[in-house]
């Protein structure tokens, strides 16, 4: 497809708390809102340790103690159960007016997935959807979850990519609620892959399945920061 | 429950952000829908008060069914909640479909039986974001509903749900006339004439899209106001050219009438795979068509020309005019479930006006689906470059009699195809067309395969 719609991409050279990559979602969405003609975002980065839990998700997933977490705890307006973030793993947070792009939020998750399946398909592996389990698995292990959370269909959140982070804090929770179900990353599929060789692969991806053409904010974007 | 997207049938609500009784504003998100890894907020469309909730948060319901009663004044909020259980059983076991977005219910101004015309908004044709719907329900004062004996046996027949409807009779009685109106109101549900479900028919459609304000009929598209003269956008002066470019090509006509039971049964069980009636037919016609390839030929000044591969090309209607065959390479080939998803894919994007030329300019053999609109036969006509086009007509029951004097009532479409007959003629489309019934009706099945 030919990128032609304009979108605002960030992508801050360290780990950016949770709490202020959601305050700035919340910025770009509403800005969207109110300019419904403006442009779409990308955020692209990736967090310190912790914890997301989608507004309709079950503690019953977490193996610690919600009162005393691990890491922080964040419940969170997205679909989905629990997820985990940690440096090593690449966090796309799309703000999108998916009404450009079909107006079907089923659509949406798979044209996330499609995104993975592509980076996964640039860096020589076949990773695989499954039905009923929105993600993207690497020979029966998820590889990225997804979860996304829409406004008068200006859509938050979005897709989480295990490249080469530390897998043991995902022992603390049963992760997106499915137990039975391992998680993995890239680099042990690819040794010595880095967020910083995905990185671009994914940004891509992205730009291609939602024909977005990136740009840095002007200034005036840049107050929601 | 709104349809967040054509595959979602069913949504859980996540969480009501107002109470009962609490003020609405227009815009103003009232609850949290989940379908599938995604949350959405749905808003009200107008001002009021929630009178009633009647699915709790962590309840899952099918799409279209009513979740929640708004009403206009807070006097009207114990009336709403008086009628209120009657409401849950008003879509028992409609058919999900791609039908536009129900979000919260208006209750009538008064649940008493006078039934007065709610002052609620229309289902707009093609709500972009779901959209209140009126659903007033007809109750006598003591809750009960009130049809007459033929309406109730024509709702049994045509499949619609009583209590969706507004009574034309006296003090608000169901007639059989409201009943035949929702009935052959499907028209106002798809907002691309997009064929997903020809083998939905009017009946089925109606009921589907929990839309049950009969009275309100909505308008067809139209692009100018009376007394204007609208200039053709770009698409619609493109479809202009190749229409009159067919009057050069010597058409014919050849039609099929096909039995749809066993098509509609496996439909049915691999739609939560995602699967579409439109994946479906354009598989059976690839399939088919690699044994006919003549069908898949087309006329060049050089000679008969015989593609590489067979393209089959879908029409969808544009909200904006004109309309646009997205592809889907080499249906013969490709699995249904990737059909399934191209094809999802290429209709968001046609939509968006993203389509790149080859995606809706290669198609061998053109497939034109007005099923879901209930139309029971049309023709259509030749797309240049191709030679032949198949009109697809909706299922419907049909009373049938056997060869050995049975008679028995099945669902049947009629299909019809415009042929070139430079290229193809009427022994290679009845061919074809036999082939392609014996499929549909024997071996549906085989087309996941």
């Amino acid at each position: 497809m030919i990128p032609c719609l304009d979108a605002i991409l960030v992508e801050p050279p360290q780990p950016v708390a949770f709490a202020t990559a959601w305050a700035w979602q919340r910025g770009l969405q509403a800005r969207l809102l109110s300019d419904p003609d403006g442009p779409e975002a990308l955020l692209l980065l990736q967090h310190p340790p912790c914890y997301t839990l989608g507004r309709g998700g079950s503690e019953r997933f977490l193996r610690f103690d919600p009162a005393d977490p691990p890491a922080p705890l964040f419940r969170i307006d997205r679909g989905g159960e629990v997820t985990h973030h940690l440096p090593g793993q690449l966090v796309a947070y799309p703000v999108l007016a998916l009404q450009r792009h079909g107006g079907d939020l089923h659509l949406y998750l798979r044209e996330l997935e499609g995104a993975v399946l592509d980076v996964l398909q640039a860096v020589g592996l076949k990773g695989e959807r499954k039905a009923g389990l929105t993600g993207v698995w690497l020979e029966g292990r998820k590889v990225a979850a997804i979860g996304v959370g829409a406004r008068r269909w200006i859509s938050q959140h979005g897709l989480a990519l295990n490249v080469n982070c530390p897998l043991e804090g995902f022992g603390a929770i049963v992760p997106c609620g499915l137990s039975g179900h391992g998680v993995t990353r890239l680099s042990d599929w690819c040794p010595g892959l880095t967020t910083a060789q995905v990185q671009p692969l994914l940004r891509q991806a992205l730009a291609r399945r939602f024909g977005l053409r990136f740009r840095p904010p002007n200034p005036s974007e840049v107050t929601w920061q | 429950m709104p349809a967040l997207s054509s595959t979602m049938t069913e949504g859980k609500i996540v969480e009501w952000l107002k109470k009962p009784g609490d003020r609405v504003e227009r815009g103003e998100s009232v609850l949290v829908v989940e379908s599938d890894k995604a949350d959405m907020d749905v808003e009200a469309f107008q001002e009021g008060f929630l009178a009633s909730v009647l699915l709790p948060s962590g309840g899952t319901a099918p799409v279209g069914e009513t979740i929640g009663l708004i009403v206009e004044t807070e006097a009207e909020i114990a009336a709403a909640q008086a009628s209120a259980p009657a409401a849950p059983a008003a879509a028992p076991a409609a058919e999900p479909a791609p039908a536009p977005a129900v979000a919260t219910a208006s209750a009538a101004p008064a649940a008493a039986s006078v039934a007065p015309p709610a002052p609620a908004p229309v289902a707009a044709p093609a709500p972009p974001v779901p959209a209140p719907v009126a659903t007033p329900m007809p109750v006598a004062a003591d809750g009960r509903l009130v049809a007459t004996p033929r309406a109730r046996k024509l709702a049994g027949q045509l499949g619609v749900a009583l209590e969706s409807l507004r009574g034309s009779g006296p003090r608000g009685r169901i007639q059989a006339d409201d009943v035949e109106r929702a009935a052959g109101q499907a028209a106002s549900v798809p907002r691309v004439a997009e064929g997903s479900a020809p083998a939905v028919s009017a009946a089925a459609g109606a009921v589907a899209s929990g839309n049950g304000s009969a009275a309100a009929a909505p308008a067809g598209q139209c692009f100018g106001n009376p007394g204007d003269t609208v200039a053709f956008n770009t698409l619609q002066a493109a479809v202009n050219r190749n229409m009159v470019a067919s009057l050069a090509v010597p058409c014919f006509h050849v039609g099929y009438t096909i039995t749809t039971d066993r098509l509609d049964a496996f439909a049915k069980s691999v739609k939560s795979k995602g699967v579409t009636m439109t994946a479906l037919l354009a598989k059976a016609v690839g399939v088919v068509l690699a044994r006919h390839p003549q069908v898949n030929a087309s006329f060049s000044e050089a000679g008969m020309v015989y593609p590489p591969t067979i393209n089959v090309a879908v029409a969808v209607a544009m909200d904006d005019g004109g309309l646009i065959t997205p592809v889907l390479p080499t249906a013969d080939r490709t699995d249904l479930y990737s059909l399934s998803r191209t094809w999802a894919d290429l209709v968001a994007r046609s939509r968006s006006k993203q389509l790149k030329p080859e995606e809706y300019s290669t198609g061998t053999f053109t497939l034109s689906n007005l099923g879901m609109f209930g139309v029971d036969r049309f023709d259509a006509i030749l797309p240049p470059g191709t030679g032949a086009i198949l009109a697809v007509a909706a299922s419907r029951p049909a009373v049938v009699a056997g060869k050995d004097g049975s008679i028995a009532v099945k669902r049947q479409m009629q299909v019809n195809l415009t042929a070139d007959h430079r290229v193809i003629y009427g022994t290679h489309a009845a061919a074809f067309l036999k082939d392609l019934a014996q499929l549909i009706e024997t071996a549906p099945e085989s087309l996941a395969l």
